[in-house]
């Protein structure tokens, strides 16, 4: 019985110190143009303790921090408009926003784009270097309501991306949940600066056909409430008079999903 | 190569950490922390294994400790019920007098299922009556104890088998704690029977060199299609359902298909998981799923799936209560019985009793058109339409075991239908591909001739140990990729 057993446990003990020394990695390992995930052996033994409180506890500390705010800046601004599909619905109406307060908007729709999408790569950094935006809005989330485990495998591509953005002001608007999530928004309420995320899960949205996207009209209600809230609450105000005018002119960039 | 920086405090805290209980993270087999406590495990069982005693002490220890990880103190349930059913046990085998041997089964059984029916219908039960009664449900804050269901229904079965003389009460009750806490039947069966398990514990045979590595073989199955094959398939199911009116025909038709795939591969491959780790300590836990999908009439479905369950329903609910000895619609409500039975033992709640209730139908439909069936001529269009229909009788009832509630039944359904065009089938083929292949390799699988599957598993126990040792690194490579790869819900707005 020996023989066989001591085999078993030499393949699971050479294994374990196998994926251990690869998860030391990090992310994943990258083999001529193929990409290895690595396990998260270091991180669930060597990464401190985990301190964070609830989200509505993070999205309140993060109103009490912002109430110390930075005054209303009324100067015209270039605004980088990022997310994924939600901004089909957002999009136009920023972009009447934008026109009537002096603004010129950039709207990147990045279809199917998640944070590990935007993290994993630097197309977010090429953009701000290609517009030198001096405001940011990011609409992303709705593609991660259903992660399991979300802080464990998305973390370090949030981090990534608020690392491209730097020290943009910026505003991170939360996914408009249709179904209870597993901890995205929460993330985000814990990451993002102060006074700087937008929660949106828990308004009322009028829903299209798929039940997921906010309608035209319900996206554009979405949309004044997100830039009243970036005059009158958010850590960086500035001028988001609400429009006369419908529409508005913008610069659009569509990326296909990558699946 | 990222960051860590060493400190013994965190890696003490992080370790303390993995071993309490986190009722967020159950200990499974699929888990990393699992099999770095095998490593520990297996010497010290192959040290011990000789001393029974002590063998039978280390691993009721650590299958104590398995419950503890998945269910925190209620591992002291499982307790209760091992002592109260074995001495209740040893008091029928002795008791000559039949009203008290009856009175002590009657108590054994209210006690075990009892604790089951209160852990795990008691809300159920509550709300029906609520709902009757025109009053607002409370519901009460139970825990249900991880696998109360399978270790009841071991233990209903050994007593019940006492009682009726086919096998004699165990006076060890270290040797009954070992059988009903057994950890790898503990979360999700097999639904091991004392008669089969209790000899093999008593002759205490070394595993040998087939049973050790076969075992390895079946735990590797097991984690592909857990850990791969339905995790993967899940995460498309469970967007599709829990949105149906936000996906065309073709898509809710792929998750209907894809959920049939997706159980199969969750039950079947945490069977071979605990079957294969049983055969690695030397026990034969029988063969749990056999591949149901080759299934031509619902009644053969039910001799090849969850095989241990099945029997078991067969032998102490049909069988007890006149089987087919009673007549034609005794045996039509029998059936049905048993399979509402079924049906209720999956979940609480009216979708698993119309689900049992459909499969009960189904046998009932089948039995009473067997005359019939059988004057048909058995060839390859007709296996063919047999085998279409079964499976798709089978899909369609599991639409029911799926859904959270009767209007996403009624989405379901309705969408494939109303909302069916063939020319979404290449598009989603096209983004969805991964999902596509998964859902196409394992349903070939089926179709493979067992010969191969065995000729497969005699090469892998032969082969020299660095082959072993490769076929392990691939699987758990491919468990990484797989378990931190996510399906988008939202391709495209749809305005």
């Amino acid at each position: 019985m020996k023989k066989p057993i001591i085999g078993v446990v030499a393949i699971l003990l050479l294994g374990l110190a196998v994926f251990a020394g690869l998860s030391f990695w990090g992310d994943g390992i990258d083999i001529g143009s193929t990409h290895f995930k690595t396990g998260s052996f270091a991180e669930n033994m060597l990464t401190p303790p985990d301190t964070a409180t609830s989200a509505a506890a993070n999205v309140e500390d993060s109103v009490k921090k912002a109430n110390v705010r930075q005054p209303l800046d009324t100067t015209s601004k270039v605004i980088l408009f990022a997310g994924d599909s939600m901004l089909e619905g957002l999009g136009p109406r920023m972009a009447a926003y934008a026109t009537a307060n002096g603004h010129t908007l950039i709207n990147v729709i990045w279809y199917s784009s998640t944070t590990e999408i935007w993290g994993r790569g630097t197309r977010l950094k090429e953009r701000i270097e290609e517009f030198h935006p001096d405001f940011i809005f990011i609409s992303l989330g709705g593609n991660e309501l259903f992660v399991s485990d979300i802080k464990k495998k998305r973390q370090k591509y949030l981090n990534n991306m608020l690392e491209q953005i730097g020290d943009i002001p910026y505003v991170w608007i939360g996914p408009p949940n249709w179904k209870p999530d597993t901890g995205i928004n929460d993330m985000l309420a814990e990451s993002v600066a102060p006074g700087s995320f937008y929660l949106s899960n828990g308004q009322h949205f009028d829903r299209a056909k798929d039940g997921a996207h906010p309608t035209r009209q319900s996206a554009a209600a979405w949309c004044d409430r997100i830039c009243k809230w970036v005059m009158d609450s958010s850590y960086h105000p500035i001028k988001l008079e609400v429009p006369v005018e419908a529409k508005g002119k913008c610069k659009t960039i569509v990326y296909q999903p990558e699946v | 190569m990222a960051e860590y920086s060493f400190s013994l405090s965190t890696l003490w805290y992080n370790i303390v950490q993995q071993l309490c209980y986190n009722p967020q993270e159950p200990l499974m087999f699929s888990s990393g922390l699992f099999w770095v406590l095998i490593i520990i495990f297996l010497p010290i069982y192959s040290l011990v294994k000789s001393r029974r005693t002590m063998m039978a002490i280390f691993v009721t220890l650590f299958s104590l400790f398995f419950f503890y990880k998945s269910s925190g103190l209620c591992f002291f349930f499982l307790l209760a019920t091992s002592v109260v059913d074995w001495a209740l046990a040893q008091y029928i085998d002795k008791c000559k007098k039949r009203a008290m041997r009856k009175l002590a089964l009657a108590v054994s059984l209210l006690c075990s299922v009892g604790m089951l029916v209160y852990f795990k219908y008691a809300n159920f039960l509550l709300f029906n009556f609520d709902a009757i009664v025109g009053r607002n449900f409370q519901p009460l804050d139970i825990i249900l104890p991880v696998g109360i269901s399978f270790y009841t229904f071991r233990t209903v079965s050994y007593v019940v088998d006492v009682y009726n003389k086919k096998i004699p009460a165990t006076t060890s009750l270290l040797d009954y704690v070992f059988f009903l806490s057994f950890f790898p039947c503990l979360i999700a069966g097999p639904v091991v029977r004392a008669s089969e398990f209790m000899p093999q514990l008593h002759e205490n045979k070394a595993p040998t060199r087939e049973q050790v590595y076969g075992g390895m073989w079946l735990i590797m199955l097991g984690i592909i299609k857990k850990a791969v094959f339905a995790d993967y398939i899940a995460q498309y199911v469970n967007i599709a359902y829990g949105n149906p009116t936000g996906y065309s025909g073709v898509e809710l038709l792929m998750a209907i298909l894809g959920y049939s795939m997706q159980i199969y591969c969750d039950f079947s491959g945490y069977s071979d998981m605990a079957i294969g780790l049983g055969s690695m300590m030397g026990f034969n836990l029988g063969v749990n799923f056999d591949f149901p999908y080759r299934s031509l009439n619902v009644t053969e479905f039910w001799r090849r799936w969850h095989i241990s369950l099945s029997f078991w329903l067969r032998d102490y609910i049909y069988i007890s209560m006149g089987g087919n000895r009673k007549g034609k619609l005794r045996q039509y409500v029998n059936l049905m019985t048993t399979m509402l039975v079924g049906g209720l033992w999956h979940g609480a709640a009216w979708n698993f009793i119309i689900w049992g209730a459909g499969h009960g139908l189904a046998l009932c439909v089948h039995k009473f058109l067997m005359p019939s069936l059988k004057k048909i001529p058995d060839n390859i269009v007709v296996k063919f339409i047999s085998w279409l229909l079964t499976f798709s009788l089978v899909t369609l009832l599991f639409v029911f075991f799926r859904a959270d509630s009767f209007d996403t039944v009624w989405a379901m359904l309705c969408g494939t239908v109303t909302r069916f065009d063939v020319a979404y089938f290449p598009v989603f083929l096209k983004v969805r591909y991964t999902w596509c292949a998964l859902m196409i390799i394992i349903f070939a699988m089926h179709f493979v001739p067992k010969d191969f599957y065995n000729r497969v598993r005699t090469w892998y126990i032969n082969s020299w140990w660095i082959c072993k040792f490769i076929i392990f690194l691939v699987v758990v490579q491919l468990v990484i990729e797989f378990s931190s790869a996510d399906v988008q819900p939202l391709i495209y707005a749809q305005f």
